[in-house]
C-alpha cells in the first residue's frame, strides 16, 4: 500500500506532559477493576508506574512540570514502607498485599535457628521480589547509598536458591503440595523466572569468598546457563525449551539472564562483552537473524467499504502481493515489532526485540525512525500511556515498556535506561552502592555476630526508616 | 398501694406499653395516632397525614400531653416570677385535674400521697373520665436531634410517620432473626457435640433443611441489615452468610493510606480473598475450600497461589482428576489467554499420568480426550502460546509421537492458515523430537545441530512439505525457517535447494528487470552462495536486499554484509 507521502510529516514526538499526567492519575488513584487480573502481581504494577515516572522526569525528581514533584520525599517514604511490608520472613517478596498475612499469623517460628517455618514461603513470589528490589532503589532519595537496607539478603539468596529446578530453570514460588514429597517448586518451565533469577543474584549476591562473612551460597549457575542454552530453537529464537515456539519474551530473558551472569559487580554500565552469553550461544547468526526478523513494515489496516468497522485483531503483518509495491513506500513511515513469526505489532515487543538486541550490542539492527513513530504515533493515546495494538486504550504493562523501548533509542526527555536490568542507568548505580552497603554490613556483622544489630535490622524492615534516635546510637 | 380493679388496670397497660409492646396496646396506640392525626387534619387542613414527620408528630404529641397542666404550670411559673396566687389562682376543675394527672404519672408520687383505696379509685376515675394523659412527655435540650440520623446521614426525625413505622417494624423483624440465628448457632452445638435431649434422649442433628433456612435468614438479615444501617450488600457477603463459613474468621487486608497500585476491585472479591487467606494460613483442605477457589477463578484466573492452593486441594482429597480437568476445560474456554490454566492442567497430568501409564488403553483414551480439547480451544485461537507449549508437553509426557492423529491434526491447522508459526513449531518438535528417529532424548543436540539419527527419507518427506508451503505464500516466512531447520537436521547443505530456492528471484541487479517475490529466498540465495565461495554474488544479493527489498532491516544486511567480508578476510589471511 504505498501512500502520497511525497511531504515529510513533521516529526512525531514524545508528549512528556501528557505521559505524566496518564502516570499521575495511575499513580494518585486506585487502578480502575479491570486490572484485577493483575492482582496478585500488584509489585509489578507498582514497578510499571514508578519505573515511567522516574524515566520521564530527568535529574532525580527535581524537573518536574508540576510545582512539586510528582513524587515527594514522603511519598518516597511511604513506598518504601509499603515495599518492604511485602516481604516475607522466610526471603523474597510476595507480590501483593492481599498475600501479607499479620505478622502474628507467620506461625511456627523456629527460635532456636531463629528462621521462621517455610511453610508459607510460597507467597512470596520470584518476579515480585525483582520488582521490589528495582522499586527499592527506584524510590530511593538521590543521595541514598543504601536503598537496600530493610533486605534480607541472606534468607532471599537462599529462598532463590531454592527455586532452582533440576534442569537448571527456575519456578516462581515455593510450596508444600500435598502428595507431593519435599518442596514443591510452582510455575512452569519458563525463562521469565531464570532471567529473574539471575537480577536478583546481580543485585544481592556481591563477591564475597566462600567462608568469609556474609558468603550465601549461589545457586547452579552453569546448570541454568546450560538449561538456557539449551532452549535455542531451530529457526534461532529462544522459547522455554527448544521443542517449542521461539517467542521475544522468552529470547530477551535468555538473553540478559545469560549477560547478568557474568555482568561485572561495579561500573558495571561499561561496555561488558559477556563471554558466558558470546560465547555459548549455539547459533547466534540465527539468533539476530531471527531478532532482526521481529520488525516489519506495519501496514495500517484498510477500512473495508463492505464492512464498515475493521477487524483490529485481524492480522497486521503481512504485506502486499508484490514486494515491489512495499518498495515504493519512499518512508518507511511505520516500523512494529512483533514477539513470533507471523503475529501482530504489539508495544511491547518494542522492548523485547530491541532491549535483547541492545544487550547483544545490536542497537544498530532496528531502524529507529519508523519504529519511534509507531510508537509515538499509534501506540501513543491521547490520554497519555500506550496501548499494545494501535487504537487500544493504555495499560500500565505497554506504557511502561513503551516509554522503555524509546529510552532505549535515546528518545529527547527520557531517562537512559538500562537494557538488561530495565531501570534508568542512574538506577543501576544506586543499585550497585545499595549492594555493596548490604555487604558491608553483612561482613560487619560476621565479625561481630551481634544479637542486638539482628534485632535492628528486623525492626527496620518492619518500620522501613531507621528513626533518628537509632542512627545516633547505632551508627550507620 | 398500687391500684385495683378494672378502673386501675388499664391505665397500667398503657403506662408499660413503651416497654413491653404487647399487641392490644399497640393497637390501640395506633387508634389513637390515627384519631390524632385525623384531629389534626380537620384542625389543619394544609398537611395530609402522610407528610407528616416523626418530629411533628412528637412535637404534636408533646403539645396534646402538656395540655391539662399548661394552666397549672402557667400558675406555678407566674407565682415563681414573684407574682400571682400560684395554684390558688386555679379553679377547683383545675386543680384536680392538675394534681391527677400529677399522680397518675408518678408513682413515687402515689406512695408519697399513701392514699386510701378510696382515694386510689377515686383518682383513677377521674384519670379515666377526664381522659387525662398519664405520661407527660419531658422538654428534651434538642428536640430537633432527639430522633438522630440514619446511616445514610438523614434525619430520622424527618421521616414520614409511615416510613418510620417501616423502619421500626424492620427493626423488629431483624431482632426476631437474630434470635432464630442463634437458636440455630446452639442448636448446631449441640449437634456437633452429638448432645442427647434430656427428655426424649434423641441424639441432636441438624437437618439440611434448618441449614438452608439458616442461610435463606442470614440473606434477610443481611438485607435488612444493609437497608437499616448500610454497609456492603447481600450479594457481596457470601461466605459471612453461609454458616458453614461459621468458624472460619477471615483475614482482613491491611491496606495502608499510600499503598501503591491499589485497584478497586469489588467487595465479593474482597471478602473472598480474606477467607482464602484464613484457609491457606490454616492449610485447610477441603470441598468447601475447592468451591472458595472457583469462586476465585471466576473473578481473577489469573491469581497463580489461588491455582496451587486449589491444586493443593484436589490432591489432598483425592478427587479425581479427570473431573477436575472436565471443570477446567470450561473455565479455560472462559479465560483464552490465561497462563496459570495451563500450569494447572500441566500439573495435574503431572500426577495423573502416573496412575494410567500402566494402561495403553487408558492412555490412548486421554489422548484423544485431550487433543479433541485442544483442536476445540485452538479454533478459537489458533496461536495461543499456552495451548501449544501445553501440546508439546502433552505429546512428550504421553509419548504420543507415531500418532497419526497429532500430526494430521498440525496439518489441518497448517492447511487452514499457513502462516501459523505456532503449528509450524508444533510440526518440527513433532518429527525432529520423536526419541524413535532422532537423538533428542540425549539431550545434547542444538535444535540447529545435525542429527544422525534421522533418516533421509523423513528429511526428504519434510522438504518437500515445506516447499510446497511456500509456494502458497513465497513470503511466509514460516515454511523457510522450517526447510532451514530441516537442512540442518539432516545435516545436508543450503546449496541442496538452490534450484527451488531460485525460483523466487530473478534478474538480480539488473535494474529494471530484477524481480524478488521472497525476500527470504534472496537471503538464502545470498547465504548459498556464500556457502560455495561466490562472495560477489552474495554480497550483492545482501546489498539488493538493504537497497530495496527490504529496506527495514538495512541495519541487519549491512551487517551480513560485513560478517562475509570479514569471513573473507579470515579465509584470506589464513591461506
Amino acid at each position: 500500500m504505498a501512500e502520497d507521502t511525497r511531504e515529510a510529516p513533521p516529526p512525531p514526538s514524545l508528549d512528556i506532559d501528557r505521559q505524566l499526567r496518564y502516570w499521575k492519575r495511575c499513580l494518585r488513584s486506585p487502578l480502575p477493576h479491570h486490572y484485577l487480573s493483575n492482582e496478585g502481581n500488584r509489585m509489578a504494577l507498582a514497578y510499571f508506574i514508578v519505573n515511567s515516572i522516574s524515566m520521564l522526569t530527568p535529574n532525580s525528581y527535581i524537573q518536574s512540570t508540576e510545582p512539586r514533584p510528582l513524587i515527594t520525599t514522603e511519598d518516597r517514604r511511604a513506598m518504601r514502607k509499603w515495599v518492604l511490608s511485602h516481604q516475607h520472613a522466610g526471603g523474597g517478596f510476595c507480590g501483593t498485599s492481599s498475600l501479607v498475612f499479620p505478622l502474628r499469623d507467620y506461625e511456627e517460628w523456629d527460635f532456636e535457628t531463629k528462621t521462621p517455618s517455610l511453610e508459607q514461603s510460597g507467597l512470596a513470589n520470584i518476579a515480585a521480589t525483582l520488582f521490589a528490589l528495582q522499586l527499592l532503589a527506584l524510590i530511593a532519595d538521590e543521595n541514598d547509598d543504601d536503598a537496600f537496607r530493610g533486605v534480607d539478603r541472606v534468607r532471599t539468596l537462599r529462598w532463590l536458591r531454592r527455586l532452582q529446578r533440576e534442569d537448571g530453570s527456575f519456578g516462581e514460588v515455593l510450596r508444600k503440595v500435598p502428595g507431593q514429597v519435599g518442596w514443591f517448586v510452582g510455575g512452569g518451565s519458563d525463562m521469565r523466572y531464570c532471567y529473574v533469577a539471575t537480577s536478583i543474584r546481580w543485585m544481592l549476591r556481591g563477591d564475597i569468598k566462600e567462608g568469609d562473612p556474609g558468603w550465601v551460597e549461589d545457586f547452579d549457575t552453569a546448570l541454568l546457563s546450560k538449561y538456557i542454552l539449551s532452549s535455542q530453537t531451530y529457526d534461532g529464537g529462544f522459547a522455554a525449551s527448544s521443542q517449542d515456539e521461539p517467542h521475544a519474551g522468552y529470547a530477551y530473558c535468555a538473553i540478559a539472564a545469560l549477560s547478568l551472569l557474568d555482568r561485572p559487580l561495579e561500573d558495571s554500565r561499561a561496555a561488558h562483552a559477556s563471554k558466558i552469553l558470546h560465547s555459548g550461544i549455539r547459533d547466534m547468526p540465527r539468533l539476530v537473524d531471527w531478532l532482526a526478523s521481529r520488525q516489519f513494515v506495519y501496514l495500517e489496516p484498510v477500512e473495508d467499504d463492505d464492512d464498515d468497522e475493521y477487524d483490529e485483531d485481524g492480522p497486521n503483518f503481512l504485506l502486499p502481493k508484490s514486494l515491489a509495491d512495499l518498495s515504493l513506500d519512499e518512508n518507511l513511515r511505520y516500523v512494529g515489532f512483533n514477539g513470533r513469526t507471523n503475529k501482530n505489532a504489539d508495544t511491547c515487543y518494542c522492548w523485547w526485540v530491541g532491549g535483547a538486541l541492545a544487550v547483544l550490542g545490536r542497537n544498530d539492527l532496528v531502524l529507529r525512525e519508523p519504529s519511534r513513530r509507531l510508537l509515538l504515533e499509534k501506540m501513543q493515546h491521547q490520554i497519555g500511556g500506550f496501548g499494545k495494538t494501535p487504537g487500544n486504550p493504555p495499560d500500565l504493562y505497554h506504557s511502561c515498556f513503551g516509554l522503555a523501548s524509546l529510552a532505549l533509542w535515546g528518545e529527547p526527555g527520557l531517562k537512559e535506561s538500562d537494557s538488561s536490568l530495565a531501570v534508568p542507568v542512574e538506577t543501576v548505580w544506586r543499585i550497585e552502592r545499595a549492594r555493596a552497603a548490604l555487604l558491608r554490613r553483612a561482613v560487619d556483622e560476621g565479625k561481630e555476630g551481634s544479637l542486638g544489630r539482628e534485632m535492628v535490622d528486623m525492626g527496620l524492615s518492619l518500620c522501613a526508616e531507621k528513626p533518628a534516635w537509632l542512627a545516633a546510637v547505632v551508627g550507620q | 398501694m398500687p391500684p385495683k380493679g378494672k378502673a386501675a388496670q388499664k391505665p397500667k397497660g398503657s403506662e408499660a406499653s413503651a416497654s413491653s409492646a404487647s399487641a392490644p396496646t399497640q393497637q390501640q396506640q395506633q387508634q389513637q395516632q390515627q384519631q390524632q392525626q385525623q384531629k389534626q387534619t380537620s384542625s389543619s387542613s394544609t398537611s395530609s397525614p402522610a407528610t407528616t414527620t416523626v418530629l411533628e408528630r412528637s412535637h404534636q404529641r408533646y403539645d396534646e400531653s402538656r395540655g391539662p397542666y399548661e394552666a397549672a404550670a402557667a400558675a406555678v411559673r407566674s407565682q415563681k416570677a414573684g407574682g400571682g396566687l400560684g395554684l390558688s389562682a386555679l379553679s377547683r376543675e383545675e386543680q384536680i385535674g392538675w394534681i391527677s394527672s400529677l399522680l397518675a404519672r408518678s408513682a413515687s408520687a402515689r406512695a408519697r400521697a399513701n392514699l386510701g383505696s378510696k382515694a386510689q379509685r377515686e383518682l383513677w376515675r377521674h384519670v379515666n373520665e377526664a381522659s387525662l394523659p398519664v405520661r407527660c412527655i419531658k422538654k428534651t435540650t434538642s428536640p430537633e436531634q432527639q430522633w438522630g440520623t440514619d446511616h445514610a446521614g438523614q434525619d430520622v426525625g424527618r421521616y414520614s410517620v409511615g416510613r418510620f413505622a417501616d423502619r421500626s417494624e424492620k427493626r423488629i423483624t431483624l431482632t426476631t432473626l437474630e434470635v432464630a440465628s442463634r437458636r440455630f448457632l446452639e442448636a448446631r452445638d449441640q449437634a456437633d457435640k452429638k448432645l442427647r435431649d434430656p427428655l426424649t434422649g434423641e441424639e441432636a442433628v441438624l437437618t439440611d433443611r434448618e441449614f438452608q433456612e439458616e442461610k435463606d435468614r442470614r440473606r434477610e438479615m443481611a438485607s435488612l441489615r444493609k437497608e437499616l444501617y448500610g454497609g456492603v450488600s447481600e450479594g457481596q457477603l457470601q461466605f459471612a452468610l453461609d454458616p458453614e463459613w461459621d468458624d472460619v474468621e477471615p483475614i482482613l487486608q491491611d491496606e495502608p493510606e499510600n499503598a501503591l497500585a491499589a485497584i478497586s476491585y469489588p467487595a465479593e472479591y474482597d471478602e473472598a480473598i480474606s477467607y482464602l487467606r484464613a484457609v491457606m494460613l490454616k492449610k485447610e483442605y477441603s470441598p468447601r475450600c475447592l468451591r472458595l477457589t472457583e469462586r476465585i477463578i471466576e473473578m481473577n484466573p489469573a491469581h497463580y497461589t489461588v491455582w496451587l492452593y486449589r491444586a493443593s486441594n484436589v490432591f489432598a482429597l483425592g478427587l479425581s482428576i479427570l473431573d477436575e480437568i472436565e471443570w477446567l476445560n470450561g473455565v479455560a474456554l472462559k479465560n483464552l489467554k490465561n497462563y496459570q490454566i495451563w500450569h494447572h492442567r500441566h500439573l495435574l497430568v503431572d500426577n495423573y499420568y502416573p496412575t494410567i501409564a500402566s494402561s495403553p488403553v487408558l492412555v490412548v483414551k486421554f489422548t484423544d480426550s485431550e487433543r479433541e480439547f485442544l483442536t476445540e480451544i485452538l479454533a478459537e485461537d489458533t496461536k495461543n502460546y499456552h495451548v501449544w507449549s501445553y501440546r508439546s508437553y502433552l505429546v512428550d509426557k504421553l509419548g504420543s509421537w507415531d500418532s497419526p492423529d497429532e500430526l494430521a491434526s498440525i496439518e489441518r491447522m497448517i492447511n487452514d492458515d499457513v502462516r501459523n508459526n505456532s503449528a509450524w513449531s508444533h510440526r518440527f518438535f513433532l518429527v525432529f523430537s520423536n526419541p524413535a528417529h532422532s537423538s533428542c532424548a540425549e539431550k545434547k543436540l542444538g535444535a540447529t545441530d545435525f542429527d544422525p539419527k534421522v533418516p533421509a527419507t523423513i528429511v526428504d518427506r519434510e522438504v518437500q512439505y515445506a516447499m510446497d508451503k511456500v509456494y502458497e505464500a513465497p513470503q511466509n516466512q514460516s515454511p523457510w525457517n522450517y526447510l532451514r531447520g530441516v537442512l540442518a537436521k539432516g545435516g545436508r547443505k543450503l546449496g541442496s535447494i538452490e534450484k527451488f530456492v531460485g525460483e523466487f528471484v530473478s534478474a538480480l541487479g539488473e535494474e529494471e528487470k530484477e524481480d524478488v517475490k521472497s525476500t527470504h529466498a534472496l537471503d538464502l540465495l545470498a547465504e548459498i552462495w556464500a556457502e560455495k565461495g561466490e562472495r560477489e554474488k552474495a554480497d550483492l544479493g545482501l546489498r539488493r536486499l538493504a537497497e530495496k527489498w527490504d529496506r527495514i532491516r538495512v541495519g541487519y544486511w549491512e551487517w551480513r554484509r560485513s560478517c562475509l567480508n570479514e569471513g573473507v578476510a579470515a579465509v584470506v589471511a589464513a591461506s
